[in-house]
């Protein structure tokens, strides 16, 4: 056997038409005989070659054809966030993006063999499918056998998220194969029944997975479809996921209303930040806890690579939704909840990448963590040697803002804690600065002027040694 | 085409899942069907908005790559 099994990628092993593997810290793809037929098919019918042009599928070069084996080499993604860590919009995009790809391969004689939300993730600012083995041959007359896929994954999570909120995309942490229908079913409104798009794709589709759950022999005839009644399907769920919206969903715009300083101490942040920043030189920064990009944007025009991650949902949502107004390729919103970060998931723990392994993998040359050290600190009762060891798993340069107890936030967090206010006594800028001086060298402080709060630049002990 | 194997599925698409799309797009038929209807109606008294989604409709436009891919 001649996969080389300690580089290959732990996310793929189940697909037997190839896998990923390291080359060095390259990432490559290999592609077994198998599905040479399929491969080369697809490459000489041009049908990789447009969805590639169109943005669609992550782009590829051919490294290498063997008898033993085919190996591409994809475009590089400096970042994958998961199916979990999408806002609503994110997630409705990837899955018309799905559907797309589903209704042309059909159109040239292909089809998507699987539709795992995994196969998406956000590139240039937009949704791009990045399984490029998932294509198969179109059998006339038969189902789309990744149909149930499409919903468990894509489908159901977004008709939930319209009746529970877009907290519902978390529960894809627990089932790495989407949520069952019958479970998307239960949790559903009756009046959904009404709706001949959501009776038909869940309900009656959960009762049918009951009624055939059963049926070890495969005793039941083969199904038939026409590819016109495919192409029904397809257009249909396209339409009703267009249309989705949050039933939640609050109004974008005011975010920065509700900060406690005014217009003149909000632009002298900004400009402190930027003066720091820029001799940075930064290739990669990362703003966490940055709402909806306000701050992160500012240096869209000089750093390459800007990832913007925050609890709020709905600010990744405006945030991405901007991205996709002003077409900014290199800014990357997703959502995290940093007290409570993306586990590593599936198989052997392996499968998806922590939320902690990917940000070290990706390297940030500069991270922001502005109005943050207060909520993690006094919201989440984590000590600040805690949160200083948590930045420096993957931070070089730490720009961080320190509101001093006479904030006016910190103040009511500090009130909140009622009688347990005293176990709170060491919040302030000593112990700060004493506890993150265990991971970090101090470079600079300095105070924002008509504020509480001090801007501090620590430099990576560890990482520059 | 017809003498290529299909590759084997690793994961379970469902019996029931196969078997009810027929049903499926029985009802969506029916559906675009009478949405496509309602569309002339209200085109046909200027009902329509434009509106403005990066996506807008399911099929890829493939006419300038086409062409290209002709000329290499």
């Amino acid at each position: 056997m001649t996969k080389p099994i300690n580089t290959s990628h732990e996310a793929s092993f189940r697909d037997p038409c190839g896998y990923m593997f390291y080359d060095g810290k390259i990432l490559r793809r290999a592609i077994n005989p198998i599905y040479f037929p399929q491969y080369n098919k697809l490459k000489e019918s041009g049908f990789l070659a447009t969805l590639i042009k169109k943005g669609l599928l992550i782009g590829h070069e051919e490294t290498s054809v063997s008898e033993e084996n085919i190996i591409i080499t994809p475009e590089h993604i400096p970042f994958i966030t998961n199916p979990y860590e999408w806002s609503f919009e994110q997630f409705r995009h990837a899955a018309l993006l799905t559907l797309q790809i589903q209704k042309y391969a059909l159109s040239k004689g292909f089809i998507l063999k699987d539709a795992s939300a995994y196969n998406v993730t956000f590139h240039k600012g937009k949704p791009i499918f990045i399984d490029t083995l998932s294509f198969d041959f179109y059998v006339e007359d038969t189902p789309w056998r990744a149909y149930k896929q499409f919903i468990t994954h894509f489908f159901g999570p977004l008709v939930l998220a319209k009746y529970h909120g877009s907290e519902i995309f978390k529960m894809l942490q627990t089932h790495i194969d989407g949520i069952p229908v019958k479970l998307i079913a239960s949790m559903l409104p009756g009046k959904t029944k009404l709706s001949s798009t959501l009776y038909t794709n869940i309900h009656l589709l959960a009762k049918m997975e009951s009624k055939h759950s059963e049926d070890y022999k495969a005793e039941t005839k083969v199904a038939k479809l026409s590819k016109k009644a495919q192409n029904n399907i397809l257009t249909s769920l396209f339409d009703y996921i267009k249309k989705l919206k949050l039933n939640e969903e609050s109004e974008w715009g005011d975010y920065y209303e509700k900060t406690n300083y005014d217009d003149q101490a909000f632009e002298a942040k900004k400009q402190l930040i930027k003066e720091w920043v820029l001799p940075l030189n930064a290739q990669k920064l990362i703003d966490i806890g940055g709402n909806d990009g306000t701050f992160a944007r500012e240096f869209l025009s000089v750093v390459k690579d800007v990832i913007v991650t925050d609890i709020d949902s709905n600010s990744v949502g405006y945030n991405y939704h901007q991205v996709q107004r002003n077409n900014e390729g290199n800014m990357l919103p997703f959502v995290s909840d940093i007290l409570q970060p993306a586990p590593g998931l599936g198989f052997n723990n392996t499968e998806r990448n922590s939320l902690i392994e990917r940000l070290a993998i990706y390297g940030p040359d500069v991270t922001l963590a502005l109005a943050l050290i207060h909520h993690i600190t006094l919201s989440g009762n984590v000590p600040f040697y805690k949160s200083a060891e948590f930045f420096a798993k993957f931070s070089k340069h730490l720009i961080i803002e320190f509101p001093k107890r006479e904030d006016s936030w910190v103040e009511s967090l500090l009130v909140r804690k009622r009688e347990f206010i005293n176990h709170f006594d060491f919040y302030n800028e000593t112990n700060f600065r004493e506890e993150y001086s265990l991971f970090f060298q101090l470079e600079k402080k300095q105070a924002i002027s008509g504020t509480q709060r001090v801007l501090y630049h620590f430099k990576n002990k560890e990482l520059f040694n | 085409m017809d003498n290529f194997l299909i590759i084997f599925l690793y994961f379970d698409p469902g019996l029931g899942a196969m078997i009810v799309q027929g049903l499926i797009a029985a009802a969506a038929g029916i559906l675009l069907f009478s949405k496509g209807v309602m569309y002339k109606v209200k085109s046909f008294f200027g009902l329509i908005k434009k509106e403005d989604d990066t996506y807008d409709s399911i099929d890829i436009e493939e006419e300038d790559t086409e062409s290209h891919d002709k000329t290499d």
